[in-house]
């Protein structure tokens, strides 16, 4: 059937030219948020395939619907937005396997751009270990809070939940962060 | 989350039938969204929902729960407005609207409002005789306005996703997680 | 809260790098998505094939399947579009049915309520 090529052929060639101007432009906003988006999901997750699987479908989402968002700052606010919600859904869906990490179970951080500022690994490793232990919602308000530096009004927007809901939570995260950090390593030590 | 589940189980012990419609009473819906500064207008018929179902992945949990959600819905329609400033819209604007929920078909069910944050929630659901025909929900913040009224019937599992799946982190109330006292009423 | 805590919890929430060529990854796999359907047959081989009959029957066959390429294309745009405004419209209602919920809850168990 010669229409078939032509057809084919004329299909195929604009497809490509329009994939190609996607993928540019969905090129760099992949390495642009890369970091943020699996650090998200890794800290939540506390494991490295499964911040990998969430943080993939995180972009694919991007990439579906990359016409309909309207800014730069737009992508970052959808990104971490969508990447919270994956991360808790991933969570519940695998709730089951995950069951508990023991403190000692938990991975080593991945390798990270600046070693100067690691601190002290040890007590870094305890939080992680002890943020892993914290309610789902909990541990969400606080890992946007302190790796993402975001404010309350941005976690409440985020998470869609009532800002007194992330002061109320957050506040409760420190006690309990006191109180296990505490008692892991010494109070001394914070 | 008892009193919603202890009333999802009532209500939903019936299947709903379907009413269609995506009304705007008095135009107010029309008049907000020339104030607003971003606004967000969802109106899928029975036609529309049917057509999008056959878009929805199974494989993602999300879309899995929507196509089950939406399968003998008539209607879907949600307008949501946000506003630069606070008093873009009054409250007369807003009874305009609470004012046709006020019929004998209407119940209303949960009226939650948090006094500092000025956040108000509605949600009525419109019965005939012990069938309940749909949801509508009015939510209110001083820079926000959402109106959202969904048709047809809904299964328990429904409401529950509703409460909390599509992509939403659902609140889990633990024993300490509630907000400060006095921030409901 | 101590200045030191959050200190040390931005420190063990740093930022960490992706797995290597994680990027490609997903690259490669929006690339997957974009691939047509069906395989395709390669450029036209009927070209040498007939005179100027053939020539006007396939242009008439092309523009047919072209407006149907089109057809499909705008259809499935249209269907994803309406799966995306549905998705939206769903997320809202249930972020509003979580506020109420949350009240009640709150409403419920005024014992837990903290000052």
């Amino acid at each position: 059937m010669p229409y078939i090529g032509v057809a084919a052929g004329w299909g195929n060639v604009t497809s490509a030219a329009t994939a190609l101007a996607n993928q540019l432009n969905f090129e760099d906003l992949v390495r642009e948020h890369e970091r943020m988006v699996f650090s998200i999901a890794y800290h939540f997750l506390q494991n490295g395939a499964a911040a990998e699987e969430v943080s993939q479908d995180v972009f694919l989402a991007l990439f579906r619907g990359l016409s309909k968002l309207e800014s730069r700052a737009h992508v970052t606010f959808w990104l971490r937005r969508v990447t919270c919600h994956r991360s808790i859904d991933y969570a519940r869906r695998n709730k089951n396997a995950a069951a508990e990490v023991s403190w000692d179970e938990l991975p080593e951080q991945p390798p990270e751009n600046n070693s100067a500022q690691r601190g002290d690994p040890m007590l870094s490793k305890r939080l992680r270990q002890v943020i892993a232990t914290l309610p789902e919602k909990m541990r969400m308000i606080v890992i946007l809070r302190y790796q993402e530096d975001a404010g309350l009004e941005e976690i409440a927007k985020a998470l869609r939940i009532p800002l007194n809901t992330v002061k109320s939570t957050l506040h409760r995260a420190h006690a309990i962060l006191r109180e296990k950090i505490g008692a892991a390593i010494g109070e001394g030590n914070v | 989350m008892k009193r919603i589940g202890t009333i999802v189980a009532l209500l939903l012990a019936t299947q709903l039938t379907a009413f269609a419609q995506d009304w705007d009473p008095g135009g107010t819906l029309k008049k907000l969204s020339t104030r607003a500064s971003k606004t967000v207008d969802v109106t899928l018929d029975r036609s529309m929902l049917q057509f999008a179902s056959g878009f929805l992945d199974a494989k993602d949990p999300d879309q899995a729960r929507a196509r089950k959600v939406i399968a003998d819905m008539k209607g879907i329609y949600v307008h949501s407005f946000e506003f630069d400033k606070s008093g873009e819209y009054t409250e007369q604007d807003v009874a305009a609207i609470r004012d046709q929920l006020k019929g004998p078909e209407w119940s209303r069910i949960v009226n939650v409002r948090s006094k500092s944050e000025g956040q108000n929630v509605q949600v009525y659901f419109r019965k005939e005789g012990e069938k309940f025909k749909g949801l509508v929900v009015i939510a209110t913040e001083p820079t926000e306005f959402t109106f959202v009224d969904l048709v047809g019937p809904i299964t328990p599992e429904d409401l529950r996703a509703l409460g909390g799946q599509f992509g939403i982190p659902k609140v889990e109330m633990d024993q300490n997680s509630a907000g400060k006292k006095g921030e409901s009423k | 809260m101590s200045d030191k805590l959050e200190q040390e919890l931005k420190k063990a929430l740093r930022r960490v790098e992706p797995p290597a060529s994680f990027a490609e990854r997903v690259l490669a796999r929006a690339a997957e998505e974009e691939k047509p359907g069906a395989p395709l047959r390669p450029w036209p081989q009927w070209l040498g094939m007939g005179g100027l009959r053939w020539a006007a029957a396939s242009a008439l066959c092309a523009a047919l399947a072209t407006s149907g390429l089109v057809y499909h294309h705008e259809r499935q745009k249209q269907g994803e579009e309406a799966k995306e405004q549905l998705m939206l419209a769903l997320r809202i209602t249930s972020s509003k049915l979580q506020i109420a919920a949350e009240g009640v809850q709150q409403m419920n168990s005024p014992e837990e309520n903290q000052p």
